[in-house]
């Protein structure tokens, strides 16, 4: 088996697949520092009490997600969370406690019970710890510092990938079965809060190879980001501190969100409150640093000091001190819900190739939950760990014209002429211009314009150790295009996608359209409801 | 926007033979911090230079390297004019990347054992404090022991301290832990100071394993040599000549106007092995006004104890030394050791306020002694510049008396029961000291800490001398000199 990708769902699949066979683990990072996984801080949902059950999990995670969800992976996420919690507790994870020796849970948005467990905030940190200490007892053999450039097939069947290693020579992996946990990839916007290593190479790798992706439009931006200093625009500022109890107040002191979502206020969904802060900057209700307020002054210190440690220390290095002074916070781009249709065994639409965790689509549909991706990676990541071991072994052969095709794409970026992070720079600031938060037909248009204007563009390797920049870029490029592709194909306002430029009669329980879906070959939206 | 004049250092092992600094002008963003200043110097001047980053908010321990010697995270650190970024102590890959693997894998991972068993939640409290790591290897390149001697580091110490600590784990971390160097620490407490989460790893960590190998019997036979000598004389050295204690009075009064009154607490090593070096710093006090009173039945601080694990005695070296003090009403101790000053401020609860020689000395100001023709080196003891964050003080005391040149600051192999317990790797830091030393060209070496004093002069032929009294030869110069001045 080939896992690509060491965040969350990766070491998770390979830990499994290590059960069935010889497993080769390849990430572009240092294994267990990259992907968002380890910068993730709120928690991770997972049904432990008598007094909540699956199915209000269940409920919460269909109406947060605008009904845009595939039941049956949602089935899987909220009865396969609990379990996946206790694998990780057996493994040595050091979450939070109650005096009872319980997990602890707080209140997380758009839930009815407060099933988000935690260590402090800095509960993916955590996670990564227990599980990079899991997959050193198990014989997976790792390979840092490698960037999958494609997937290598026979045919339509994915068997195994082509990498770059940090010299910039080319690496061959054959695998009867290639598991795809490259994460997510919010990078192609000016402000986001993934790890460099966001760049999307998953949906463009699978969409290349010719897997179907769903609902590429749904980009969660999160509605509190950091706004100070230019350079940390974007920073994630978990959601944890409103479920503490921090509270949004506008320029003028006013807990706008009453307008906005007067029963659930600050513990309203993402997509939600991101729109209402939003609005208040363009209604010129912001800050001087382009944010709102998000204030714990009124919090007692020591609460502050164990339950948010991390943006304490965080926001003391930039000079503020939450303790005493509010913090500025605006939305950010955080996560993509669309990505590689999947079955409830993970299997992508091309045989061979298996996704799970953020570049797979249909769990979290319209808008995903705070604390649901952290469970999404245990859960679907165990399962396409078992199911790429569970594939049957075959013969395998290097494909040579596949390789030859990849040096010759090679060899056109050292011959290049501009730098791919300037290429990169432009792409990031007409994805947030064009395809941000409030969109409309004609400047997802003009944004797609935009794409397609820098994909005729020659980004240059200045050595073969550059080359790898320059995959990555065109990672980018395709995987913006999916997404404004998407955009334009949804003609509703849905979850995190808003159209501005269409009047709709329906609410998102009663839409008449399902996923949009784009392959190589095809691209539409579903009609009808999901089943 | 700014313009930002940054060194860097660049290393390509396939082409280059040795390392070199380049020079780059970068234009960066208000509040800009060291890493978007590489990305500068990638995306706008040189994008061969190579560097490691992922999350860019200090959590996932990709990006440190050294700016201005130090170890910080690229991303969290903020960008200065005129500064050196260079890569970790570690094998250089190219320019900013190290292999950080080896010393990853030596981290141990946790064994789950037959039966599971949740923490508690005192457990998970315990625990917390060591699990923030983010494994970026700060302390590692900073660490001086692992240079010298076989050390699996203080992460992985830190790791074993946690492992020992949680119910789930099946394995004897604690023997373990031995054989992977646990005695080879100094307790410089480097790996403390550059931690970006500030995690404790020689107190939370280190002594506290060393604590279990006590229990374990794993203590090594020369600290429990030393703590069966403080058992029974209540001083953990043995006694070779007369005392500073019983040569001295019990208060100590200034020539002339008194500025301020301390208790002195003098420590084994001045006590019974550099008795002279503490009479100079009397003699230094008495003129500059401060009156001494030295209670007679002060013992051991339990610094030797504390640092190797042995701590069933401690609670009774601490009420002795409390008291002695509390029964004369002192509201203020001095300590001129630095390891005894380290241990009453950070180890003790005491309900006076503890103070070394160099505060007290520059806090009340000393009337200036006459320069000495020399040339000086001044060696920072770790449980005074990190134990007790004094670093101006003696640079502030020093200078008034002669020339002072600098020599990174790096422990000497002191402490930390390391020259009993260790002695080839005591020998060797302080072999590096004698290098640093030379390399310095000073005439003479000061310090100020009586381990360190002893111990360097036994691996260099320039003379070690302590702080004090090199001002006492200052004011007998003075003397001197204003002797020979005809008066008219």
């Amino acid at each position: 088996m080939l896992v690509i990708g060491s965040g969350g769902a990766g070491v998770r699949a390979a830990i499994e697949a290590a059960k069935y066979g010889e497993t080769l683990l390849v990430s572009k990072t240092l294994t267990g520092k990259g992907g968002c996984t380890t910068m993730a801080e709120g928690g991770y949902n997972a049904v432990l009490r008598e007094s909540d059950s699956c199915e209000i999990h269940f409920e919460d995670t269909l109406k947060g997600g605008a009904y845009l969800n595939d039941r049956d992976l949602v089935e899987i996420l909220v009865r396969e969370a609990p379990l996946r919690m206790q694998d990780l507790l057996e493994w040595g994870a050091v979450f939070d406690v109650t005096d009872c020796c319980e997990v602890a849970q707080r209140p997380f948005g758009g839930q009815r019970f407060p099933r988000t467990c935690y260590a402090g905030d800095r509960t993916g940190h955590e996670m990564m710890s227990t599980l990079i200490d899991r997959l050193h007892s198990t014989d997976v053999r790792v390979e840092s510092e490698v960037n999958v450039i494609s997937l290598h097939s026979e045919g339509q069947r994915v068997t195994g990938a082509i990498g770059l290693d940090q010299r910039g020579d080319l690496r061959v992996m054959l695998a009867d079965a290639v598991v795809l946990a490259t994460g997510g990839g919010t990078r192609i916007y000016d402000i986001s809060t993934n790890s460099s290593s966001g760049t999307g190479d998953g949906y463009a790798l699978g969409y290349r190879a010719g897997a179907e992706l769903i609902d590429m439009e749904q980009i969660q931006f999160h509605p509190t980001g950091a706004v100070y200093p230019y350079d940390a625009r974007g920073r994630l500022v978990t959601e944890a501190v409103r479920g503490e109890g921090g509270v949004l107040k506008n320029v003028e002191g006013e807990r706008f969100m009453k307008r906005y979502d007067p029963d659930r206020m600050e513990l309203s969904t993402r997509d939600v409150v991101s729109r209402a802060i939003a609005t208040e900057i363009l209604l010129g209700k912001g800050t001087e640093n382009g944010g709102v307020y998000l204030d714990v002054t009124h919090l007692p210190r020591p609460q502050i000091e164990s339950r948010l440690p991390v943006m304490l220390e965080q926001f003391l290095k930039f000079g503020v001190d939450i303790r005493d002074v509010p913090m500025e916070v605006a939305p950010t781009a955080h996560h993509i819900m669309g990505g590689l249709r999947i079955t409830t065994d993970t299997a992508t639409t091309l045989p061979g190739l298996f996704a799970c965790g953020e570049v797979a689509g249909g769990v979290h549909g319209a808008n995903r939950l705070g604390g649901n991706a952290l469970a999404d990676t245990q859960v679907f990541g165990k399962r396409a760990g078992e199911a790429a071991g569970k594939a049957k072994e075959r013969k395998k052969a290097v494909d040579r014209i596949q390789v030859e095709s990849q040096e010759k794409r090679l060899d056109t970026f050292l011959r290049g002429d501009l730098p791919p992070s300037a290429i990169a720079r432009s792409l990031q600031a007409a994805m947030w211009e064009g395809a941000g938060i409030f969109r409309t037909g004609p400047l997802l248009e003009k944004t797609l314009g935009i794409l397609n204007h820098l994909q005729t563009l020659h980004p240059k390797a200045a050595s073969p150790a550059n080359l790898a920049e320059c995959c990555i870029l065109q990672n980018m490029l395709v995987t913006s295009s999916l997404v404004v592709r998407a955009a334009l194909l949804r003609k509703e306002s849905r979850g995190a996608h808003v159209r501005k430029d269409i009047a709709q009669s329906w609410d998102a329980e009663h839409s008449p359209y399902a996923h949009t879906f784009i392959s190589l070959s095809k691209e539409g939206i579903e009609q009808g409801a999901l089943p | 926007m700014r313009e930002l004049s940054v060194k860097v250092m660049r290393y390509d092992p396939s082409s280059d033979t040795s390392p070199h600094i380049q020079h780059y002008l970068v234009q960066v963003s208000e509040g800009a911090r060291v890493l978007h200043v590489l990305h500068a110097i990638h995306d706008e001047h040189d994008p061969s230079l190579s560097y490691r980053y992922c999350c860019g908010s200090g959590q996932c321990g990709s990006c440190a390297v050294r700016v201005n010697g130090q170890p910080v995270l690229a991303c969290m650190e903020e960008a200065r004019d005129e500064m050196t970024i260079e890569p970790l102590e570690l094998p250089v890959k190219k320019d900013l990347v190290v292999d950080m693997e080896p010393y990853l894998d030596r981290i141990s991972p946790l064994v789950p054992g037959a039966e599971f068993r949740m923490p508690t939640a005192d457990e998970v409290e315990a625990i917390k404090p060591l699990r923030s790591c983010i494994e970026c290897l700060s302390c590692v390149s900073g660490c001086p022991a692992l240079k010298v001697v076989e050390f699996a580091g203080p992460a992985a110490m830190r790791e074993n301290m946690r492992l020992s600590l949680d119910p789930r784990d099946s394995c004897d971390r604690v023997s373990e832990s031995v054989s992977e160097g646990l005695f080879t620490c100094t307790s410089c407490q480097v790996c403390w100071k550059v931690c970006p989460k500030d995690i404790q790893i020689p107190g939370k960590a280190i002594e506290k394993l060393r604590a279990l190998a006590n229990q374990k019997g794993l203590t090594l036979p020369r600290h429990q040599a030393v703590e069966k000598l403080v058992r029974e004389t209540g001083r953990s050295v043995d006694r070779t000549c007369t005392s500073f204690l019983e040569q001295m009075p019990e208060v100590v009064e200034p020539y002339g106007e008194v500025k301020g009154t301390v208790g002195f607490f003098v420590g084994c090593m001045y006590n019974l092995r550099l008795p002279q070096t503490a009479l100079d710093a009397m003699e230094v006090l008495r003129r500059n006004g401060i009156r001494v009173i030295i209670p007679k039945e002060q013992v051991c601080c339990g610094s030797p104890l504390i640092r190797t694990g042995q701590i069933d005695f401690l609670d009774t070296l601490k009420s002795r030394n409390i008291n002695a003090f509390v029964f004369r009403n002192i509201d203020t101790v001095m300590t001129m050791c630095a390891g005894c000053g380290s241990t009453l401020k950070n180890d003790y609860e005491t309900p006076f306020r503890v103070m070394d020689i160099n505060e007290v000395l520059t806090r009340y100001g000393i009337d200036p002694p006459a320069r000495l023709p020399l040339k000086a080196v001044y060696h920072d003891p770790c449980h005074l510049l990190r134990g007790q964050g004094i670093k101006n003080q003696p640079r502030e005391l020093i200078t008034q008396v002669v020339d002072l040149v600098e020599m990174p600051a790096i422990c000497c192999g002191s402490g930390g029961g390391v020259r009993s317990g260790v002695p080839d790797e005591a020998a060797a830091l302080a072999e590096n000291r004698r290098k640093e030393i030379e390399k310095a060209g000073a005439d003479i070496v000061i310090s100020s800490c009586p381990f360190c004093e002893f111990h360097i002069q036994e691996h260099t032929d320039r003379p070690v001398k302590n702080i004090t009294t090199v001002l006492l030869e200052g004011y007998r110069e003075k003397d001197r000199k204003g002797a020979q001045t005809p008066s008219c």
